[in-house]
């Protein structure tokens, strides 16, 4: 779980004092963001619950590591993807294997799927779909492009920021957000077919 | 304004040529709508979009839909309070 830190790690000297007030003052106003990212990945409440719970008293425990005045948001996010690879992701009720085969296929035929690639659907169907529909067709995502549209699209984290979190090099995080909209599309599409929506 | 009362010059003039239907380049042009709205995108990139933006339909209909769906995700889309107990967990073990 330390490889999660790995390029962070510093000297930072933190007094018991200075451990507490930084933990409070920078890693607690994200605890939200970190539940509803959790919630995200695990797509099961208990799991999240232990995700938010392990990630906090690791960034507690590592906390020397953290250097004040950099992105505590993005050192957290970055914490608590790593935990859910390590730890979550074996136990996630998704079908990871489904998830790797088409991960690993869409991203061979990047190049190819976008000369080619368009959804049929329009803005105005879009409008007329409510939360619940967009975060399940967020939800029908592999768990890799559910990710990255909600560091983007839901947290705002930039692309640079996004490369830390998920230790990928920046032309990687661009394609594979381009690669996870279009998915998203075609799953937008699937809801406003359904609802009569697109008609 | 009222176009008719004035004299179209040349640059107007060019502006007004037809709406282009098909985008010939349209994946180049949907990374570069994305680069946009994500605040991601070169000055070279803003720069051409601002050029061409109100020129091709695809585009302008491309640019539309991938806004909402953003804004979608953005706003529409639930977001819960952590759980009172999660908190009181992380408080009590770091305490300890």
């Amino acid at each position: 779980m330390l490889v999660a830190m790995s390029e962070t790690i510093t000297t930072n000297e933190y007094t018991d004092d200075l451990r507490y007030e930084v933990f409070n003052r920078e890693f607690m106003p994200h605890i939200d963001s970190m539940y509803n990212f959790a919630f995200r990945l695990t797509m099961d409440e208990d799991d999240a619950n232990d995700l938010v719970q392990d990630t906090y008293l690791k960034a507690f425990r590592f906390i020397s590591s953290f250097e004040q005045g950099t992105n505590a948001k993005a050192w957290l996010f970055r914490i608590l993807k790593n935990s859910f690879i390590n730890d979550y992701r074996k136990k996630s009720k998704e079908p990871s294997k489904v998830d790797y085969q088409e991960v690993e296929t869409t991203y061979n035929s990047e190049e190819a799927s976008d000369t080619t690639y368009t959804v049929d659907l329009r803005a105005d169907a879009v409008q007329e779909l409510i939360g619940d529909e967009v975060a399940n067709a967020l939800n029908a995502l592999p768990v890799d492009f559910r990710t990255v549209i909600i560091l983007c699209d839901i947290e705002g984290f930039t692309y640079e920021e996004m490369a830390k979190i998920l230790d990928i090099p920046i032309g990687t995080v661009r394609s594979r957000l381009h690669r996870a909209r279009n998915l998203l599309k075609e799953k937008l599409k699937s809801y406003a077919s359904s609802m009569g929506y697109d008609s | 304004m009222n176009a008719s009362l004035t004299t179209p010059s040349i640059t107007e003039e060019a502006q007004k040529q037809p709406m282009k239907q098909k985008c010939e380049h349209h994946a180049e042009c949907m990374k570069v709508i994305q680069a946009i709205l994500d605040d991601e995108a070169t000055e070279a990139e803003k720069d051409h979009f601002r050029e061409n933006m109100d020129k091709c339909l695809p585009c302008i209909e491309s640019y539309r839909l991938e806004k909402c769906i953003k804004d979608s995700l953005s706003f529409k889309i639930e977001k819960k309070p952590c759980p009172q107990s999660i908190l009181t967990t992380i408080i009590s073990k770091i305490n300890s």
